[in-house]
């Protein structure tokens, strides 16, 4: 039997004598662990001896690389080479009294453990952690000590911020559980963390606060993320895809941030949030549609500027939906919409282009989504190159040579741009990919066309939820509370509610705004308050 | 876990009222009731959406007996199973056939003004397919689309009809309350033409978690309903005159296109209103196809509906062929509306609460269960 079949039948039976068991003896040990870790060159066996008259042999093991290794040579080889030579404590000859001596009174490091197999000791030390091993002892310790090369924490790439924090996530899981816990003092703030993926073994934590999160959710999250069973999650988003509600729509049900603050804001709103070692990309569950037009700064900003920009956003989206397809419905359908001197001059601009409306905008437009997936992964260096070429094949050359009109290029531009407006990177890809949807629509069928295609993805929609919320609340099951922070970001002391309907603690805020020109009523409650709460 | 709930809120019955009722008729019946009931055919409609509320009591009342149940399971506890399925599936067909209509009354419309070389088979078809979409996602999805549709139709289409008000001369509505009597008389059978759709109450009220709250919704629906029919009837004959309306076949429609609108980036303004219009007519199909769909799954005594969606597109599309053309389709609407919407409307739900407290079936006070 392998180690992840062990492991797997010890997680199934609950029963740890599944592991593989150690023996008392040092030697046998380490040749079993030499045989689990045959040629994993990169784990470093190191050999000691202990005491006055060197008769305790030790073993530590750990992995090259992972550790820190001067907190090793503190911690731990300074302490039993030199220190307990130093000073002779009455070492005992017993093996087992020696091992509690060694485990509570030697080790001056923060983390340890006893672990007494060697499937866990294998995943210690592959993990980043030392495991020291005694002759005599069937028992060994695990010493944390991971210090592996890892990137600081810097500002994130993909939601920059003009006002607001800069720091992200990194790939990191402790540092990004410990910059969320910075931002919530709450002992409800929890973290329950597991191990997923059979060889990757990768951390995987859910935070959620305890009396604002509904359990349900929390349960069901944890359910679904102990379903996977796969040989390794490189990447929060393979953690997406096993637990999204409908893997097979085009819209994302989950969200992912690599700001903090967001997965903050997100957890106060009683949702929970989902990090993943090695990503800095964490999960925010359950989210609905107008989530994805939220950007962080809304609420760091004044609430005026913001509504009116949040509008601008949603007009975009509509717009980076539909501004080819109306074009194409309108020029090849229905001109007499239109003022009659806009129809001449549509019609001039299309003098000469050869083809159908519905033929030019595809043309414009797959051209455009190729000059922007060449340039997402280039080089910055040779990346401006691409812009040079679309910019000429877009904006002259086609026009010059009477492949397009301009009038099909100016229509390009502004989808592309309002594509661009729309904050979530995933959920503008959905739009991406419908736009494609309604100029077909339009190019069969006209505005008739476009409609239909509108009322298919409303009724996807519709059937859409994640994590057993709406995918279109609080438009669906109408609450007119909960449409404070859709489309109008109304001011922050107005969200009495949290916007969340599932959130078990419901009131997030007390409108105390009338006293701040009332002194005297703000003065009788801050003496009601020094009164209940003496520590004040 | 929370499980998709098959309920529907009270706020949902109000919006399955109203696009339930409003659909594709809304064009032409303007001119049916003008040509009825001449200047004060929109002061009877207001007068016939108050006995409508009346009658739409009564279905509530009969459904509120059985809680949790919809017309094709209460049918079979009142009148007996075997004749409660006959009664279930005759209704069925008498719903396939209204959504056939709508739906070739539609595409007749929207041959005219938005896609007039495209043949009437592919705009029928697409229509019945987009609503099949929904309609097998069961009644939580049918009744959130219509929830979500509600304002998306209503706004845009207010603001459509808003600049032609300048060009409305409201002195063509007078004289008001002459021969009001026998107008009210002559209006009567277009009565279940306007509040078509109110039957569809049977089977949504089922789904309600407390039936008992369902007046005030339906109340307010149709009051919506009503104030509408009024609004667009008068602006019509605000703008044509009571001879003029009843000489455009959708007088809505030319309404719409009269509408003179210097500086806006759109000019003529129908292509829109009947783009928008294709929603109400798809959640009017929608309501109506679940409904006959789950009453089918109720008669054949299956849990799921869905089996049955696809088949009925078949039957739908036949039926909505039929009509030569447009006056026939209107001849045989005319007698459809008249005599088997007003039985399903008013007739049956009165017979079957009789039945139901003659022979004490249900609950008769839902509050003390």
């Amino acid at each position: 039997m392998g180690v992840f079949t062990r492991r797997k039948a010890a997680e199934e039976t609950g029963d740890e004598k599944q592991k593989l068991a150690t023996t008392k003896s040092l030697e046998e040990n380490i040749d079993m662990l030499k045989k689990l870790l045959a040629d994993c060159n990169d784990v470093v066996y190191k050999e000691f001896r202990v005491g006055v008259d060197q008769d305790n042999d030790f073993v530590l093991v750990f992995t090259d690389g992972l550790i820190d290794k001067s907190f090793i040579n503190e911690a731990v080889m300074g302490e039993l080479m030199i220190h307990a030579r130093e000073v002779p404590p009455e070492a005992p000859k017993d093996k087992e009294k020696l091992f509690e001596l060694v485990r509570y009174g030697c080790l001056p490091a923060l983390e340890l453990k006893v672990i007494e197999n060697l499937d866990d000791a294998v995943l210690a030390i592959l993990t980043g952690d030392a495991v020291l091993f005694m002759d005599g002892v069937s028992k060994l310790i695990e010493i944390g000590a991971k210090g592996w090369p890892g990137r600081s924490v810097s500002e994130p790439a993909t939601e920059s911020v003009v006002k607001g924090p800069r720091d992200g996530f990194t790939e990191t899981f402790r540092f990004n559980t410990a910059l969320i816990r910075r931002r919530i003092r709450d002992p409800k703030l929890k973290l329950k963390q597991m191990q997923v993926g059979r060889r990757s073994c990768t951390n995987i934590g859910i935070m959620y606060i305890e009396d604002i999160a509904l359990k349900e959710i929390v349960d069901e999250v944890e359910r679904r993320l102990k379903t996977i069973d796969i040989d390794g999650i490189l990447e929060s988003g393979y953690v997406e895809e096993f637990i999204e509600d409908n893997p097979f729509s085009l819209f994302p049900h989950i969200k992912s941030t690599e700001r903090p603050d967001k997965a903050a804001a997100s957890l106060l709103e009683g949702r929970v949030v989902i990090l993943v070692d090695n990503s800095p990309f964490v999960l925010i569950v359950p989210v609905v549609l107008t989530s994805f037009f939220q950007a962080s700064e809304d609420f760091y900003m004044r609430w005026i500027p913001i509504t009116v920009l949040r509008f601008l956003r949603y007009f975009a989206g509509l717009i980076s939906l539909i501004a080819p397809a109306l074009y194409i419905a309108v020029t090849s359908f229905h001109p007499g919409i239109l003022p009659t001197q806009l129809v001449l001059s549509i019609a001039a601009a299309r003098e000469g282009v050869p083809f159908p409306a519905l033929i030019e905008a595809l043309i414009m437009e797959v051209t455009f989504e190729l000059l922007r997936e060449a340039g997402v992964r280039l080089p910055v260096l040779i990346g401006g190159i691409v812009g040079i070429v679309g910019g000429l094949v877009i904006g002259q050359a086609a026009v010059e040579a009477g492949i397009v009109s301009p009038i099909m290029v100016i229509i390009v531009a502004i989808t592309a741009i309002s594509s661009f407006s729309i904050p979530d990177y995933a959920f503008a890809n959905a739009f991406r990919i419908l736009r494609f949807l309604f100029i077909i629509a339009a190019g069969f069928l006209g505005l008739y066309g476009m409609v239909l295609m509108l009322l298919l993805v409303l009724g996807h929609m519709v059937k859409l939820k994640s994590f057993g919320i709406p995918y279109l609340s609080p438009f669906v099951s109408f609450t007119a509370s909960d449409m404070k922070d859709t489309i109008p970001r109304v001011p922050m002391f107005y969200m009495r509610n949290r916007p969340l309907n599932t959130a078990v603690d419901k009131i997030r805020m007390i409108n105390n705004r009338h006293m701040i020109n009332n002194i005297e009523a703000s003065k009788s409650s801050s003496d009601k308050g020094g009164k209940t709460d003496d520590k004040k | 876990m929370i499980k998709s709930n098959d309920r529907i809120s009270p706020y949902q019955l109000a919006m399955i009222v109203i696009m339930a009722v409003i659909g594709a008729g809304a064009f032409h019946f303007i001119n049916d009731a003008v040509m009825a009931g001449g200047n004060n055919s929109w002061l009877i409609l207001i007068l016939y959406g108050f006995v409508n509320i009346a009658a739409a009591w009564i279905l509530i009342t009969l459904s509120k007996r059985f809680p949790e149940k919809s017309f094709p399971e209460y049918i079979q506890e009142i009148i007996g199973v075997i004749p409660g399925k006959i009664v279930t599936i005759i209704f069925v067909g008498y719903l396939l056939i209204i959504i056939s209509f709508e739906i070739r009354e539609f595409t007749e419309v929207a041959k005219m003004f938005l896609l007039p070389r495209t043949p009437t088979e592919i705009i029928m078809l697409t229509l019945i397919l987009t609503c099949v979409y929904v309609v097998r996602g069961g009644v939580e999805c049918v009744s959130r689309v219509v929830e979500v549709l509600f304002p998306l139709l209503f706004i845009p289409f207010f603001l459509i009809l808003l600049p032609g008000i300048g060009t409305v001369d409201l002195t063509n509505i007078f004289p008001v309350f002459r021969h009001m009597g026998s107008g009210t008389v002559k209006m009567l059978p277009q009565m279940p033409h306007a509040f078509r759709g109110t039957e569809l109450l049977l089977f949504y009220i089922g789904f309600m978690k407390k039936p008992q709250k369902a007046y005030k919704p339906v109340t307010i629906g149709l009051m919506f309903v009503t104030f509408f029919y009024a609004v667009i009837i008068l602006l019509s004959m605000g703008m044509f005159g009571v001879k003029g309306t009843t000489r455009e076949i959708w007088p809505l429609i030319s309404y719409i296109r009269n509408i003179q609108s210097p500086g806006l980036f759109m000019e003529r303004l129908e292509g829109v209103a009947l783009s928008l219009w294709v929603m109400t007519v798809y959640s009017t199909i929608v309501l109506g196809y679940f409904a006959s769909s789950y009453s089918i799954s109720k008669v054949v005594g299956t849990k799921e509906h869905r089996q049955y969606v696809l088949p009925l597109v078949i039957v739908i599309f036949y039926i909505a062929l039929q009509p030569a053309g447009l006056a026939q389709l209107y001849d045989w609407g005319n007698l459809m509306y008249k005599y088997i919407s007003s039985i399903f409307i008013y007739v049956l739900p009165l017979i079957l609460l009789a039945i139901a407290a003659l022979r004490k079936r249900g609950i008769k006070d839902y509050e003390k269960a």
